[in-house]
């Protein structure tokens, strides 16, 4: 009942609890889930490699012009490799993935797996620090609220995150903007770096890169912050209720500790969420990075989609389902250390 | 039950009001979507504005604000500049316009805008639910009460389609086709069922072995029969749920796609398709991208509501 309500509440995945053989190696474990996510990740990848050729356009299409000869579509197309039969490019593509060659990308002509490692960096930064911010703060304001005596208190806290969480993230961004860019001109619309960062010292270009990022790791912090804090105000209240709460209140223990008891008995869940945030740490939200005009993975898959720019498409897909699995792995080894139980558990 | 006090009440009501309001759009807004009246004239209004139109002839309109009457004629102020019109120039006499929510940078109301907007975002959420809720209730019931080959072979399916990022799914699908109304739903509808199909497939499994099922079978209930009439119903109070929420997903979901562009295209109005075109003129006309925004997150915020009052039932109903 506990993971279906998790379920319900924030409308992500269900932290699957199984570890089926009891007492397994985590290194067994991993080979084993490893290998059986191999095929997942080729039905996935085939997929999309199949979705993109049923796109309608051509990037190498060009429009006739001065100055563009008649051969130079072809000169491109073979370029990129992109005039062999499509049973032919899987392979060479399939093969790829395998060496570590992504290929290259259309739009940027430069090597997809360097284009994907930087626009991850950047990811990283943004949502790594949106995602580490959204727990504390989610579980601060959580434990606050349902540990207060004050009934004020809880309800505005209460009211201030369900808010939070029912806010589009991108229509903050934009208000945000609106408030902290357009009206007092504080901080830089969008980008990552001032033009002219080059030119300064590096402390002037660290600040600059602080600027930059505020505004939009604050729109990604606060509507999943918010979803958060409901969640453990919900659970903890429900568990101050417990036989555990009362015995450890009639040992003469603090309200104070008698809540962390209660929090640490809700961790499972959230450990659990942790491990699903991986992928959006990594492939990034979209909406925000294009808003924002952040260069990462999100809208680095924006451009690539857009642009039919196909190694690219595909290597975007590749990282995030990768990642997709990788975070349900995750998720499963934090919640059999979170809680032994689970170890055992079918 | 804990008394949950006023907040679900609150939460129906305000969601009939907007429910109302976007099926009677054409009825209750002022001014249809689409109609520009004098561009330059009504540009960039902002909310609660008091302007006057003034018909020159069949086709010219101006909209002015601050409108005077002069001794030849009328006067008001019409593109941040005062501009006289004689009084043999203007058929009729000046019908006032109020703009209650601004208007945008085309001369358009935002009022009848954010009306159609309503009307279009939640027709799409609908639909786009019921055909979430349709698959996921299918393939839920049909890999928790099939056999083991069918359950393993669709549950696989399913963790593929939830491996593929969704917006990404949506993106490929989107440049896919031509963008339309259609498009979108089937989309949305299409990425967004996989969760329901897994929840419900446990309940279904669990459902299979109790007493309910046993009892229909014997007094010799056909398989689907027992499915629809006897096990689905009990699983009615996660149904209502789900619906309530995958109904404010989609709504941010649509309105993510408008901002990216590649929702419906023009002239369909959608509350993210405004919302996408105020976010290019926040310095001049902050009351585009902002009143969107505030009904989609009123909209989430009720529907979110509503559900909380079902998951705090302190024991769902349920016969296992």
């Amino acid at each position: 009942m506990l993971n279906l309500r998790f379920t319900l509440d924030l409308g992500w995945r269900a932290g699957r609890m199984h570890l089926t053989r009891s007492r397994e190696r985590v290194g067994a474990y991993l080979a084993r889930r490893t290998m059986a996510a191999v095929p997942l990740l080729l039905g996935v990848l085939t997929l999309v490699f199949l979705l993109v050729q049923l796109a309608p356009g051509d990037p190498f299409r060009l429009e006739p012009a001065s100055g563009v000869s008649r051969g130079a579509e072809r000169t491109l197309r073979r370029a990129f490799e992109a005039d062999r039969p499509l049973p032919t490019r899987y392979a060479i593509w399939l093969e790829g993935f395998l060496t570590g060659d992504l290929g290259t990308s259309y739009i940027y002509h430069r090597p997809v797996s360097a284009l994907l490692r930087e626009a991850a960096g950047n990811t990283l930064v943004l949502a790594g620090l949106a995602t580490l911010f959204q727990f504390l703060l989610g579980t601060a304001a959580g434990l606050l609220a349902a540990g207060s005596r004050r009934a004020w208190l809880d309800r505005a806290l209460a009211g201030l995150s369900s808010l939070a969480y029912s806010v589009p993230s991108f229509w903050l961004g934009l208000v945000l903007v609106w408030i902290f860019s357009v009206r007092l001109g504080w901080l830089p619309v969008s980008q990552m770096h001032s033009i002219d960062a080059a030119e300064h010292s590096r402390a002037w270009r660290a600040v600059d890169f602080l600027r930059h990022l505020l505004l939009p790791c604050l729109a990604l912090t606060l509507p999943s912050a918010g979803g958060i804090a409901l969640y453990v105000r919900e659970e903890v209240r429900a568990r101050l209720g417990r036989p555990f709460a009362r015995s450890a209140r009639a040992r003469g223990i603090g309200e104070r500790a008698v809540v962390l008891h209660a929090l640490k008995s809700a961790l499972l869940p959230l450990v659990n969420m942790l491990g699903l945030a991986l992928p959006g740490i990594l492939g990034g939200s979209v909406v925000l990075e294009v808003l924002y005009a952040w260069p990462g993975m999100g809208r680095l898959a924006y451009q690539a989609v857009l642009a039919k720019d196909e190694p690219l498409v595909l290597g975007c897909a590749w990282v995030t389902s990768v990642l997709v699995v990788a975070g349900s792995m995750l998720a499963d080894l934090l919640s059999a250390w979170v809680d032994p139980r689970t170890r055992e558990a079918a | 039950m804990r008394r949950r006090g006023v907040e679900p009440l609150l939460a129906l009501l305000w969601l009939g009001a907007v429910g109302l309001a976007g099926v009677f759009a054409p009825w209750v807004a002022p001014r249809p979507p689409d109609l520009q009246e004098d561009v330059a004239g009504a540009r960039y209004l902002p909310p609660l504005t008091r302007a006057h139109a003034l018909q020159l002839s069949a086709e010219r309109i101006r909209v002015l604000t601050a409108l005077r009457q002069t001794a030849d004629g009328w006067s008001g102020v019409r593109g941040g500049r005062m501009e006289a019109f004689d009084g043999k120039e203007v058929l009729g006499s000046p019908e006032p316009r109020f703009y209650l929510m601004g208007t945008d940078g085309l001369g358009r109301d935002l009022t009848g805008r954010l009306l159609y907007g309503i009307r279009h975002s939640l027709a799409i959420a609908a639909l786009s639910a019921m055909l979430a809720i349709g698959l996921g209730v299918a393939v839920g019931c049909l890999a928790g009460l099939g056999g083991r080959a069918l359950d393993a072979g669709l549950m696989r399916m399913v963790d593929v389609i939830r491996c593929i990022p969704r917006l990404l799914l949506i993106l490929v699908c989107a440049s896919l086709f031509h963008p339309s109304t259609l498009l979108l739903v089937v989309v949305l509808g299409a990425t967004t069922w996989t969760g329901l199909a897994r929840i419900l497939r446990g309940e279904m499994r669990v459902l299979a072995r109790s007493d309910l099922a046993a009892s229909a079978r014997a007094s010799g209930a056909s398989p689907l029969r027992v499915a629809l009439r006897h096990l689905l119903p009990q699983t009615a109070p996660l149904l209502a749920v789900n619906t309530a929420l995958r109904l404010a997903d989609i709504i941010l979901l649509e309105s993510a796609l408008a901002l990216l562009g590649i929702a419906a295209p023009p002239p369909a109005v959608s509350l993210g398709g405004v919302m996408a075109s105020g976010s290019d003129a926040l310095g001049e006309a902050w009351w585009i991208a902002v009143w969107p925004g505030l009904l989609i997150a009123g909209m989430v915020l009720a529907l979110r509501s509503l559900t909380a009052r079902f998951l705090r039932l302190p024991d769902p109903p349920s016969v296992a």
